[in-house]
């Protein structure tokens, strides 16, 4: 497998305070049928977030319901994404997005991994490349933090395939662990360290 | 749902074979047996707390943390002294954690066992929203993973690099009671 090469258009100033608004990441992989690059999501990008946003397939494993309005949307982008600590937009060449993925500080050390895709781009590689992009770069950019971890549902496989493929180590089953949509969950728990090796 | 100690009286939980340990609040009386265990590295070793050195320090930890804890149970043998102390902390709606700590002298006897035993059982009866019943422990704290094992507890993995205890990073060991779940 080819290694990655990963570009990034600006230098970066110390950036705990994660305001990389010029950062992009970009991958060169014949991994995934499609090239990738994240960036900082925007208000611009609503009528896409939409796509993925109102697809009930998309949300059957996240903690919200499919929105049904723009207006939502907007509130959603301004209220959640843009003061987020480290949230990106995943883009293909043309620079819309087709989903995003964010990195949550759980406390001082600790950092929670998401992510959520469009179904239209489901199984090409997509997610494993955002992945392993973040997973390469997250710890140069949050240097306090010691493990990033992931809490993927049990039937969620799709999800876990996806860290297992960048090389997560799978710790265990935390059963009965959080609420989805009013059932309580059995939930996989993933870590990536900095001594980790990406597969 | 919080134990207020000063609306609920916790009744004594007595285990059976009847003698064997009891739960009871712990008071500011009970501050020399305190001693005995919070002055000792070794007890202290897997806790988040540095060794007790005085009795004023003593005096004060009851008074500021002890006493104003939400659920925490002085576990007393016969003579209704204690020689340790029995928790649950609040996670979230739904998931309590236990913690206890037992004196050195007592160790290896089963006590801890008993009382780990005694509590799950209680809190399932006295919070009937919480589904989850965890405990987290040291990966080197074999004694700590035997007891929850004994009681039934399922151990779910090893999370890597989870805590930072006493400066260190710490994999921490990950148990868990369902209400479900049958006692050994």
């Amino acid at each position: 497998m080819p290694s990655k090469e990963t570009d990034q258009e600006n230098s970066k100033e110390s950036s705990s305070k994660m305001e990389i608004d010029s950062c992009t990441l970009k991958a060169v992989s014949s991994s995934p049928s499609e090239k990738i690059h994240l960036r900082p999501m925007t208000l611009s990008d609503i009528d896409d977030f939409m796509v993925w946003a109102t697809d009930i397939n998309v949300t059957r494993f996240c903690t919200w319901e499919p929105y049904t309005s723009r207006e939502a949307g907007i509130a959603y982008i301004n209220s959640f994404v843009l003061p987020h600590p480290w949230l990106r937009a995943i883009c293909l060449d043309d620079d819309r997005a087709i989903g995003s993925i964010s990195v949550t500080p759980v406390d001082s050390i600790r950092g929670e991994i998401g992510y959520v895709i469009g179904s239209k781009y489901w199984g090409k590689g997509i997610a494993t490349e955002a992945v392993r992009l973040v997973a390469a770069e997250i710890f140069k950019e949050m240097p306090e933090m010691e493990r990033l971890e992931a809490l993927v549902d049990v039937d969620n496989i799709g999800s876990q395939k996806v860290l297992e493929k960048v090389g997560f180590v799978r710790e265990g089953v935390m059963r009965k662990f959080m609420y989805l949509k009013g059932n309580v969950r059995d939930m996989v728990m993933f870590s990536f360290l900095p001594s980790d090796s990406l597969l | 749902m919080e134990m207020d100690l000063n609306e609920t009286q916790p009744t004594v939980v007595v285990s059976s074979p009847p003698g064997r340990i009891s739960l009871r609040p712990m008071t500011l009386s009970d501050v020399d047996d305190y001693m005995v265990w919070a002055t000792d590295a070794e007890v202290a070793r897997f806790c988040s707390w540095e060794p007790c050195t005085s009795r004023e320090e003593a005096i004060k930890y009851i008074t500021d943390s002890v006493l104003t804890h939400p659920w925490l149970r002085a576990i007393c043998l016969e003579d209704d002294r204690p020689i340790g102390y029995i928790l649950i902390m609040p996670v979230d709606k739904i998931r309590k954690e236990i913690g206890y700590v037992l004196a050195r002298k007592y160790w290896g006897k089963g006590f801890a066992t008993e009382a780990v035993r005694l509590v799950t059982a209680e809190v399932f009866k006295e919070m009937p929203e919480v589904e989850r019943l965890e405990a987290l422990v040291d990966v080197d704290n074999v004694g700590s993973q035997r007891v929850l094992e004994k009681v039934g507890f399922t151990r779910e993995g090893v999370m890597r690099k989870f805590i930072v205890m006493k400066g260190s990073l710490r994999d921490m060991v990950m148990f868990s009671f369902l209400p479900t779940d049958p006692f050994k």
